[in-house]
C-alpha cells in the first residue's frame, strides 16, 4: 500500500470545482479588460488621469495605460491578482485547517497514521491547485484574448508576470494558513486573514506614499509583486521573489510550531 | 521513545490471522492509562485516571455526559495533549507523535461526532480513508452495515453517517478500536447489530474500547467496565457485578396501602411519591417484587433501566461532582441515601 499524498490529492480534488470556477471567472474579466482596452483605443489616458492625485496613480499601478500591457497591468494584474487573488488565497487558507476543527473532521484525519506535520503539507498542497490552475490557464487565455484584438504582449514578460505572482499568493495563503491552525472557527480564521491581506495592501499603497512611513510598505507582500513593470519591461527583482518565498517559509514554520502544539 | 513500535511504520498488511498477531510487545496489553489528567484551567476534566484495556476485550467507559470520556478518548488519539500522566496505545506512549503516529495504521476510531467531508459520496470517503490506512474489510462491512455510499453525505441520516463511521473504524482491520458513544443515533434494530458484530470482532481477537452513558448497552456487550465521573475513575468492575448492583427503576401507580407495602420491601431506595404513586431504585430479589405487586390493585407499573445519575447516587454515595454537567441528573437527590 502506498501512503503518498492521499490527502493532498483528496484535498487538491475537493478544490477543482473552486478552482474550475475561479479560473473561468477571472478569464471571463480578463476578456472583457481586453475587448475594453480595444473600444477605447485612441483615447489619451494621461489626460483622463492627469486629474488624479499621484498617490492615487500609485496606488491603482496605473503607469501606462495606453498600451495594452499597461492597461493589463492595471486592470487585471493589480487588480485581480494582486488584490483579488491575494484575498481569494488568504481566505481559503484560512478556512483550510479551522473549518476542519470547526467540523470535528479533523478527528477523523489525526487518527490517520499521519503525523500532524505532514497533514499540514498536504493540506497545504492543496491549495496549490486554484493557484496554478488560475496561472496556467488564465495565463494563455490572457494571451489568446490579446492576440484576438489584434495587439500583442511579450509571451516572456506574461509568463513572468503570472510565475512571479505564485510567491506572492504563496504568502497570502500562508497568512491564512496562519490563522486556521491557531484558531477553531473558520470564519475567524478566514476573516482575519483577508483582513489582515486587505491592511497590508493598503499599508504599501496608500501610506507607502508617505516619506515618514516610507519603511512600513516594506511589511506588505504587495511591495514585492509589481506586475506592471512586468508586463510593460520585463523588468522584476529576483530578490522580491526570495524575500516573498522566505517569508512563506518563515510562516509555514510557525503554522507547524502552533500546529503542532494545540488541542484539537 | 517506545522501542516496541519504533521499527513498525505504516498500516500492517500481514496480520489476517485469528487472535491478531502484533508487533507489540505480546505482554504489553492493548491499553494502559496511566494517571492521566486533563486540567483545563476551570475544568479538571480527567484527574489522574489509570485503568489497562486487555486483548482480545471489550471494555465499556461508562459515565453521564460531560464526565470526561471524550477527553479521555481525545487524549489516547493524540488529538489533546496530557497535563500529567500518559497513556500506551498499542505500546505507543501518546506523548511520543511518531510512535503514535504508526500505531494508529492498527487502530480504529469512532468519533462522537461524525464530521465527514458533506459535499463527497461515501464511496468517494471510503476510498480516502482506504488508501490512507487499507480498506482489505471494506466489502464485507458493507454488507453488515449499510449507508447509501453512492449518495453524498449531506443526505445522510445519523445512522448512516454513523455506520459510515463504523465501516471506516473497522475496514483497515485495526487490533484496537476506540469508539465515542457508538450508538448514538443507530435504530434499536441496528443497534442489536453492532453488538452483535462487536462481539463477533471480539471472538476474532479485535480489542474494543467504547465509551457510552447508557448503562444497558455497556451491560449488554461488554466484559469489563470503567465508570468515569468528573473526571475521576470511581469503579473499574466486572459486567456481572455490575449489573447485579444497578438495580432497576420502578414506577408504580396504586394506592397507598400498596405504596406503603411496596416501599416497605428489602432493596427499595430513594423512594419518591408522588401524587398517584411512588417511583423507587429496587436492587433487590426481583421475585419479592413481582409477588408483592401481584398482591395489590395496581393501576399502572414500569418497570426499567435506572438512570445512569441514580446508579452513581445510590451505589457510590455520593452527588453530583461539581464538574459533571451531566443532563440526565436533573434532580438534586436531596433526600438520597
Amino acid at each position: 500500500m502506498t501512503t503518498v499524498f492521499e490527502t493532498a490529492r483528496y484535498e487538491g480534488g475537493r478544490r477543482l470545482r473552486g478552482a474550475a470556477i475561479l479560473t473561468a471567472g477571472v478569464s471571463a474579466y480578463s476578456g472583457f479588460i481586453v475587448w475594453y482596452f480595444s473600444v477605447l483605443e485612441g483615447i489619451d489616458y494621461e489626460d483622463v488621469f492627469e486629474e488624479l492625485p499621484p498617490a492615487m496613480l500609485e496606488a491603482f499601478g496605473i503607469e501606462s495605460l495606453s498600451t495594452v500591457e499597461g492597461f493589463l497591468g492595471a486592470q487585471v494584474f493589480n487588480f485581480v491578482w494582486l488584490l483579488g487573488l491575494g484575498l481569494y488565497f488568504a481566505y481559503i487558507g484560512g478556512g483550510a485547517v479551522a473549518g476542519d476543527v470547526e467540523s470535528e473532521r479533523m478527528d477523523l484525519l489525526l487518527s490517520f497514521p499521519v503525523s500532524r506535520a505532514r497533514l499540514l503539507v498536504e493540506k497545504f498542497a492543496a491549495l496549490l491547485v486554484p493557484m496554478i490552475a488560475v496561472n496556467a490557464v488564465g495565463g494563455p487565455i490572457i494571451y489568446l484574448f490579446v492576440l484576438a484584438i489584434g495587439e500583442s504582449v511579450s509571451i516572456a514578460n506574461l509568463f513572468f508576470a503570472h510565475l512571479l505572482s505564485i510567491p506572492y499568493l504563496l504568502v497570502c495563503a500562508a497568512v491564512g494558513f496562519a490563522f486556521s491552525v491557531a484558531v477553531d472557527r473558520a470564519s475567524i480564521a478566514e476573516r482575519a486573514a483577508v483582513g489582515t491581506v486587505f491592511v497590508l495592501y493598503l499599508v504599501e499603497s496608500v501610506i507607502g506614499g508617505a516619506d515618514a512611513y516610507d519603511w512600513i510598505q516594506y511589511l506588505s507582500p504587495t511591495q514585492y509583486y509589481e506586475p506592471t513593470p512586468i508586463l510593460i519591461e520585463g523588468s522584476y527583482e529576483l530578490i522580491d521573489s526570495v524575500i516573498l518565498l522566505v517569508a512563506f517559509v518563515g510562516l509555514f514554520i510557525l503554522s507547524q510550531a502552533l500546529f503542532e502544539r494545540r488541542d484539537i | 521513545m517506545s522501542d516496541e513500535t519504533a521499527a513498525s511504520g505504516g498500516p500492517p498488511e500481514t496480520s489476517e490471522t485469528l487472535g491478531t498477531v502484533s508487533e507489540t510487545a505480546p505482554d504489553d496489553p492493548p491499553l494502559v492509562v496511566e494517571g492521566l489528567t486533563k486540567d483545563y484551567g476551570s475544568v479538571l476534566a480527567n484527574d489522574d485516571v489509570s485503568f489497562t484495556v486487555d486483548r482480545g476485550e471489550i471494555f465499556g467507559f461508562l459515565g453521564p455526559n460531560g464526565a470526561g470520556k471524550s477527553t479521555t478518548i481525545r487524549l489516547l488519539l493524540g488529538l489533546l495533549k496530557p497535563t500529567a500522566g500518559t497513556a500506551r496505545v498499542l505500546g505507543a506512549d501518546i506523548r511520543d507523535e511518531a510512535a503514535l503516529t504508526a500505531a494508529k495504521g492498527r487502530v480504529g476510531y469512532l468519533p462522537a461526532h461524525l464530521g465527514f467531508d458533506e459535499e463527497a459520496t461515501g464511496e468517494a470517503v471510503l476510498d480516502y480513508h482506504g488508501a490512507v490506512k487499507g480498506e482489505r474489510r471494506r466489502e464485507e462491512l458493507l454488507e453488515i452495515f449499510t449507508p447509501p455510499v453512492e449518495r453524498p453525505i449531506r443526505e445522510y441520516s445519523t445512522g448512516n453517517k454513523r455506520m459510515l463511521g463504523l465501516v471506516q473504524a473497522f475496514m483497515h482491520d485495526p487490533e484496537l478500536v476506540i469508539m465515542d458513544e457508538p450508538t448514538s443515533g443507530l435504530d434499536p434494530l441496528k443497534q442489536e447489530g453492532f453488538n452483535e458484530f462487536i462481539r463477533r470482532e471480539r471472538d476474532r481477537g479485535t480489542t474494543i474500547f467504547f465509551s457510552s452513558h447508557v448503562l444497558s448497552e455497556v451491560r449488554r456487550v461488554c466484559d469489563r467496565v470503567g465508570i468515569l465521573r468528573g473526571g475521576s475513575l470511581v469503579e473499574l468492575d466486572r459486567v456481572e457485578a455490575l449489573l447485579h448492583r444497578s438495580g432497576k427503576h420502578v414506577r408504580v401507580h396504586a394506592d397507598d396501602a400498596a405504596i406503603a407495602a411496596l416501599t416497605a420491601l428489602d432493596g427499595v431506595v430513594d423512594a419518591e411519591p408522588f401524587s398517584e404513586g411512588t417511583q423507587f431504585i429496587y436492587a433487590g430479589d426481583p421475585n419479592a417484587l413481582l409477588d408483592e405487586l401481584a398482591r395489590h390493585d395496581i393501576r399502572d407499573v414500569e418497570i426499567g433501566e435506572p438512570p445512569i445519575e441514580d446508579v452513581f447516587v445510590h451505589y457510590y454515595g455520593s452527588k453530583e461532582p461539581e464538574q459533571g454537567v451531566s443532563e440526565t441528573a436533573v434532580e438534586p437527590g436531596d433526600d438520597s441515601v
